[in-house]
């Protein structure tokens, strides 16, 4: 059980650089997560704090040690792949005994830790059998119980549910969130899934082409985006975004944009030109008006996504395509011309040059 | 053209192609089985007459070139498997300064024909009193043999995931107790390719034989045979014998493992 | 077959394209720790030490050979390149290569062509028991050489070979004659021996190649309305591009090292009707006390494969692949 730190840690290959400058701190115990999409290093990054990779710069330290030059075997870990990476030829029994047995451990204990580790998993009945007999939910929980039963003081997981089916994977989710927290090892997942992310980390830390843009918890993140960034990449569906014009008016907030025209008296005056964001909850078809919408705004419907429970309008306002959300079902084809509102504490404000959060203090920020 | 027509046709060139394959060996087989005296033309059967094999192996001496065979062969594709596995290893999995180019020279030697390094090979080993010896016939053979079965191997772990290493690795094994226990167990088809391959070329390889044995107890059989014509013109069913009997070994292999033969002779094609 | 082939065309395209692992290159500081680094040399150590002392070294020793008169007993003389421009001025060696490239025919030109009948014929029609036909068609390949060869001198053997005994069955006896004794009839007939040997190789390949071919294609070829000719010429050939490259190397090679087949049958005989240059080099060395020449002849022959190799790849991969 130990602590995790990355400081500024940058990994080259040649010209390219896959991570730029990453620190970030993990506590002993925690279920970090780092998401982001292709290429944005969270690979590369957890692939270095395995040994896997060389590091460029910086450092990264596991416990109190500094593990640069450690191989991989020293660092007391224990690693997931992608794609589990069983030994082909061996039994469950001896995959999940491998690395104890490399290492000396006394067969008793080797026989102890391995049944805790498939009783754990339930996956009891398959120690006889070799991988290519398994399903893929069986291997992965094999490849997760080779990494139990040797202890580590920190656990990394390469997106081990990718390659697993809808279903299976909502609820393996949920099994290795419930493993984590019986075992309480400090864990980092990567994966690029936000669903994921959200649902199993303690925190998140969200990576964009090489460099972490936020680190804080689902709901920091979701409900207190850095940066355009992780505000449009946080949450299903995402965030939409238009521009406007922000003037102060009456003590309040005024924005002006293609086909908008807002009055938010109960926000402070900002200036100069943003970018808004607006979550479907906080974009609501107008109906008369009240419950504290702002507008209404005039728009095209572009799609309806019907759920059943729930449905998604898109809008198309002056050139801006927005989602709305609706409980229910809702009677209306694209083509349609409707009117909605906004609600004012659901927005979001960012820069357009460079995409961070303008902070706009308030009493309570909810949506 | 109907589909029928064609299909008889192609059925037609197949068994046509098949039976002239075939036809000269079977030929010679019932060639070696008749009576010496009795010798008739093909299509007449006398009665199958195995002493002439006893006599090929006794008399023609086949019995000592097989043993002389036996013993360059299995040295030379034992020890060639084995350098070739570490090798293949070593090119396919691991990373190392100038890896790209050694690979380069080992390829490039795979296409040197033994014409061009019998000559110096002879003269050497004449210097260093080794003709007329297994040496002579074992080390060239593993030399050549290395190269393919490096270039082998290499492309064979080239295919293994990188992730099961990286997950042997860790785990705390060492790349020894990767490459034994880890990855050759999933290896054995590439390995038996490469084995029956290398048995069959070092088995049917005539030409450094001729120059670098003269002693009649270290012929091998390609080369005993060769030997075994010259003084024998007349004798066809003994000869016939002596032919079977060099060839038996790697067409019964070939009939046991044909599989590995074709896909191996083939492989180094359909990458294209 | 003796010696190991040469790796064809397309499989040494597969060993110099670049690798996506491992990435940044291996500079050392991009290795990571505990990654297998100079051990990867001790690996390779005993395979090359062995194959420098006995394929490299020779190369350089044939080299400096060539470069030499020797005759292997007495002092040799420095004659430096003349050995090489005899290979392009000597009849004697002239005449060899000729004969050489008329088994190139028998042995790469006929096989590919039959094999690339079957080939096309196999594009349109589904066969059973090909396994069985292969088995069969690929037998040649292992027999040893020699023992093809004695196969076959008993073959055209003028009194009992089997070849005059047919003609003279089925009342062509005045065509039956001594095949390898005839001045103009003995290298066709070692050629044909190669084809023999070769044709089942040919076939196997191609077929192979013909049953990789998206049937996609061939609909969209016959909607289109091409008869089986189009078609053979319009997505057969094309498709097959690989497999015929690496079959017209794999037997052109053979061609050029045909050393086994000459010896046991002809010895390069009747006179010099089948010299060709893999025998040359033997019976210059051991023979008629001409080492470097032999050397110099044999270091040629290795520059021919390696620009036939070359230049096969080459054609092959400007066909787009």
């Amino acid at each position: 059980m130990a602590a995790v730190r990355f400081t500024g840690v940058d990994k080259r290959y040649g010209d390219v650089v896959a991570v730029r400058g990453l620190s970030l701190d993990i506590a002993d115990g925690e279920f970090m997560v780092l998401v982001g999409p292709s290429g944005s290093g969270k690979t590369t990054a957890l692939r270095m704090l395995a040994g896997l990779e060389s590091i460029s710069g910086g450092e990264i330290a596991i416990g109190e040690r500094v593990v640069n030059r450690i191989a991989p075997r020293e660092r007391d870990i224990a690693m997931v792949f992608q794609d589990y990476a069983l030994y082909p030829q061996m039994s469950v029994f001896d995959n999940l005994a491998f690395g104890l047995r490399r290492r000396k451990v006394a067969k008793d204990e080797i026989e102890r830790r391995v049944r805790g580790a498939a009783d754990l998993l339930d996956i009891g009945a398959y120690l006889d059998r070799k991988p290519g007999q398994l399903s893929g939910g069986q291997a992965q929980r094999v490849a997760l119980g080779r990494a139990l039963v040797r202890q580590p003081q920190v656990f990394l997981m390469d997106e081990p549910l990718s390659n697993l089916d809808a279903q299976l994977r909502t609820q393996t989710r949920g099994e290795i969130k419930r493993v984590q927290q019986e075992v309480r090892t400090t864990t980092v997942y990567v994966t690029h899934d936000q669903v994921e992310a959200m649902t199993m980390g303690d925190r998140i830390a969200v990576m964009n082409d090489g460099v972490l843009e936020q680190v804080g918890t689902p709901e920091e993140l979701y409900e207190r985006p850095a940066n355009r960034f992780v505000a449009g990449f946080i949450g299903s569906p995402a965030m939409s975004f238009f521009d406007a014009a922000a003037s102060g008016e009456d003590g309040g907030l005024r924005l002006r944009g293609e086909g908008i025209d807002l009055r938010l008296p109960g926000l402070p005056p900002l200036s100069g030109e943003l970018s808004v964001g607006v979550r479907p909850e906080a974009a609501r078809l107008w109906n008369g008006g009240g419950h504290g919408l702002a507008g209404p705004l005039r728009g095209g419907v572009t799609y309806v996504e019907a759920l059943g429970r729930e449905t998604f309008v898109g809008v198309d306002v002056g050139g801006a395509r927005l989602a709305l959300f609706q409980e229910g079902r809702i009677a209306l084809t694209p083509g349609d011309v409707v009117d909605f509102g906004l609600v004012p504490e659901g927005l979001r404000f960012f820069s357009p040059a460079d995409g961070a959060a303008i902070a706009v203090p308030s009493a309570e920020r909810t949506s | 053209m109907t589909s029928r027509r064609e299909l008889s046709l192609t059925y037609a060139i197949l068994g046509v192609f098949s039976l002239i394959a075939v036809l000269p060996i079977v030929g010679i087989v019932f060639t070696a089985v008749q009576d010496q005296g009795e010798l008739a033309a093909f299509g007449t059967f006398q009665g199958v007459h195995l002493d002439n094999f006893a006599d090929a192996w006794r008399d023609g001496n086949f019995g000592s070139y097989l043993r002389s065979s036996a013993i360059v062969t299995v040295s030379v594709v034992a020890i060639s498997v084995l350098l070739s596995i570490l090798a293949g290893y070593a090119f396919g999995l691991m990373r190392f300064r100038g890896a790209q180019v050694l690979f380069y020279v080992f390829l490039l030697g795979l296409m040197v024909p033994t014409e061009a390094m019998i000559v110096p090979l002879y003269y050497d080993f004449r210097d260093l009193g080794l003709t007329d010896t297994y040496w002579a016939l074992i080390l060239p053979q593993i030399g050549t043999s290395v190269a393919f079965g490096t270039f082998w191997m290499r492309a064979y772990f080239r295919t293994v995931p990188r992730s099961l290493v990286e997950a042997a690795r860790l785990d705390g094994a060492s790349s020894w107790f990767t490459l034994w226990r880890v990855l050759l167990p999933l290896a054995r088809p590439a390995v038996l390719t490469m084995t029956v391959l290398l048995f069959m070329w070092t088995w049917n390889e005539f030409l450094l034989a001729l120059v670098m044995v003269t002693d009649e107890g270290l012929r091998t059989a390609p080369l005993g045979l060769s030997f075994f014509q010259g003084r024998n013109q007349t004798n066809l069913t003994l000869l016939a014998a002596g032919a079977v009997i060099v060839a038996t070994p790697v067409v019964v292999l070939y009939v046991f493992l044909q599989r590995h033969f074709i896909r191996g002779m083939l492989s180094g094609a359909v990458k294209g | 077959m003796s010696a190991p082939a040469s790796i064809s065309p397309p499989a040494l395209a597969g060993a110099e394209a670049a690798p996506d692992w491992p990435l940044g290159g291996t500079r050392s500081d991009a290795r990571p720790p505990g990654e297998p680094r100079r051990v990867g040399y001790l690996y390779l150590l005993p395979a090359f030490a062995v194959f420098a002392a006995f394929v490299l070294v020779p190369l350089g020793h044939a080299f400096w050979l060539s470069l030499w008169e020797w005759d292997g007993v007495s002092p040799g003389t420095w004659v430096g390149l003349d050995n090489y421009s005899d290979v392009v001025s000597d009849p004697a060696l002239r005449r060899a290569f000729m004969h050489a490239l008329v088994l190139i025919v028998f042995y790469a030109l006929l096989p590919v062509a039959i094999g690339l009948l079957l080939a096309g014929l196999l594009a349109r029609v589904r066969v059973r028991g090909l396994a069985f036909f292969r088995t069969v068609l690929f037998l040649p390949q292992v027999v040893a050489m020699v023992v093809v060869a004695v196969m076959w001198r008993m073959i055209y053997d003028p009194q009992n070979g089997a070849l005059n005994e047919l003609l003279r069955t089925v009342g062509l006896g005045s065509l039956a004659q001594s095949w390898l004794g005839d001045f103009d009839l003995a290298l066709p007939a070692v050629g044909l021996v190669g084809t023999w040997v070769w044709y089942g190789l040919a076939m196997v390949l191609l077929t192979a190649g013909v049953q990789k071919i998206p049937p996609s294609l061939f609909d969209a070829a016959r909607v289109d309305g091409a008869g089986m000719v189009r078609e053979f010429f319009a997505v057969t050939l094309p498709a097959l591009r690989g497999e015929i490259a690496v079959a017209l190397t794999l037997t052109t090679i053979a061609a050029l090292r045909n050393f086994d087949l000459v010896y046991i049958t002809t010895k390069g005989g009747p006179g010099d009707a089948t010299s060709v240059p893999a025998f040359q080099v033997y019976s210059r060395a051991f023979e008629s006390g001409q080492v470097g020449s032999a050397a110099a002849l044999g270091l040629s022959l290795t520059a021919v494969i390696f620009a036939i190799s070359f230049t096969i790849n080459r054609i092959a991969e400007r066909g787009g692949r």
